[in-house]
């Protein structure tokens, strides 16, 4: 019985000892020398990716791998780090990988996924993002942004600090909080949810998704919102403010400022607003064809 | 018997006994003329209103001309330009005057208003490879990206349902132009999304 129980015990160590070294294969680490200011790529299939700008001229790289995953394969070479999560030929899609990727904070980062979801932290260069179905969160940090999705949602958190930020969705909501400088942004029918400190330009637009803009426009800066279902809901207020014009198809046009709305045409439907707020140093244009708009010249 | 009486008419027996000349009671001119007047303005009204019949005729003729006018225009551009149900109105695009058939998710107003064959050919390819594209992607993605081309394909058909009540609406034009565009991107990015080893 005495020898029955230390052979169970043994094997049951053999077991774990197997198991916890079967999971250490299945992460990877590795750090490479990367110039402040380079490019470092990423593209994931399935899982995650967690980038973080920090003030190391290099590149780390902690990944959880998936069993289907292949390998990770990181290259560095004349300012370009790449980082690949690989599948076998003959695996689907599923190889699920967790990256997490530090970078110096100054760097551009190109990133493409599929489903993986992808974070940003602290990074000041030029951001490229782009995912099929997974989720993007990304801190601004005075970088330009890209900005891609199919269907996955999009969380943007700025500091105020101008940049160009190109966002384009086909499903997906987009939420901006605390952006500045140029906006382009569009989507199908998902939902466009912005706020802007201090916008120099706003191009959005949206076939049935909802769009709803909080903020301040900079002294001449130009607003523009389409949509062809979805409802357009700006409140803006404009250093020198804005010369407006709303139009409307069918859809309703309401404001804060009892400015009331005109028939487009004395012989077709559509309805009209147009008028000046302020001096008129801005321009705003809001237009849709079925969807009810409302605009206001304050946050 | 009674002798003739001073009240009684005289009776002429010779032409002598007539006076030579017999003066009117008052000066009858005036009245001749103001009739003479009235017979030439009544002569003169009589030929303006001829002119103005003419001239109606005329106009009638125009306008009937005008409105033939309209009319062939009318058949003309629904006959070569709007798309009809058996195809006989969307010679825009080489691929229709061949197949004599709309390319799937194609509408009425497409032939008007894209008519580059660059853009055709390209659309068209994207269209053709569609379901293998989707079928790549991520199962949610696959039913996101049909809900999307669906809310496209509405508002287009919305869109141009509205521009048949006001043809002329530079909005709604403006707004099926950026419809086309936003359906071509999202072909594009499904194509690329799709693509192995390449992300979007």
């Amino acid at each position: 019985m005495r020898m029955v129980l230390c052979l169970s015990a043994t094997l049951l160590v053999l077991v774990g000892s197997a198991a916890a070294s079967a999971a250490d294969d299945r992460t990877f680490d590795r750090v490479v020398p990367a110039q402040p200011r380079g490019v470092v790529e990423l593209s994931n299939v399935s899982g995650k990716i967690e980038v973080s700008g920090w003030d190391r001229s290099e590149v780390s790289v902690h990944a959880e791998l998936g069993s289907s995953v292949e390998r990770v394969e990181v290259s560095s070479e004349g300012g370009r780090t790449s980082i690949k999560v690989l599948l076998p030929h003959s695996s689907g899609q599923g190889g699920e990988a967790e990256l997490k990727v530090k970078v110096p904070k100054e760097s551009e980062v190109d990133v493409s996924a599929v489903s993986a979801d992808v974070t940003t932290t602290t990074v000041l260069g030029v951001q490229r993002l782009s995912t099929v179905s997974g989720d993007v969160g990304a801190e601004l940090g005075g970088g330009d942004l890209e900005l891609k999705t199919v269907s996955g949602d999009v969380r943007l958190k700025g500091h105020g600090q101008p940049a160009r930020l190109h966002v384009s969705t086909v499903s997906g909501d987009v939420h901006l909080e605390h952006g500045a400088g140029d906006l382009e942004a569009s989507t199908v029918n998902g939902t466009l949810t912005m706020s802007l400190d201090s916008a120099r330009s706003v191009r959005a637009r949206t076939t049935s998704g909802d769009l709803r803009f909080v903020g301040k426009l900079s002294r001449g800066g130009e607003f523009e919102a389409t949509s062809v279902s979805g409802d357009l809901n700006v409140r803006a207020s404009a250093d020198g403010g804005f010369a407006y014009e709303v139009s409307s198809f069918s859809g309703e046009i309401s404001d804060c400022f009892n400015a009331h709305p005109e028939r487009a045409s004395q012989y077709g439907p559509g309805t009209r607003l147009e008028g000046t707020r302020g001096e008129g140093a801005g321009r705003m244009r809001l237009k849709t064809m079925s969807g009810d708009v409302q605009l206001c010249d304050r946050p | 018997m009674t002798g003739p009486s001073d009240t009684e008419p005289r009776k002429v027996t010779t032409l002598r006994e007539l006076p030579q000349s017999i003066e009117p009671s008052h000066d009858l001119w005036p009245s001749i003329e103001a009739r003479l007047s009235g017979v030439s303005a009544e002569r003169a009204d009589a030929d303006g209103t001829v002119t103005w019949r003419r001239r109606a005729v005329r106009m009638r003729w125009l306008a009937a001309a005008a409105m033939l006018a309209c009319v062939a225009t009318g058949v003309w551009i629904g006959r070569s330009l709007l798309p009809g149900p058996q195809g006989n109105g969307t010679p825009l695009t080489a691929e229709t005057r061949a197949t004599g058939e709309s390319p799937p998710g194609r509408t009425a107003a497409h032939g008007i208003y894209v008519s580059d064959p660059r853009y055709e050919h390209e659309r068209a390819e994207l269209v053709r490879t569609l379901e293998a594209r989707l079928a790549a992607l991520p199962p949610p993605a696959q039913a996101k990206v049909r809900a999307s081309l669906a809310s496209i394909e509405k508002a287009k058909a919305d869109l141009e349902q509205a521009l048949g009540r006001d043809p002329s609406n530079a909005l709604l034009q403006e707004l099926l132009v950026n419809t086309y565009q936003d359906e071509m991107r999202v072909l594009t990015d499904v194509h690329e999304a799709s693509e192995p080893g390449r992300g979007i």
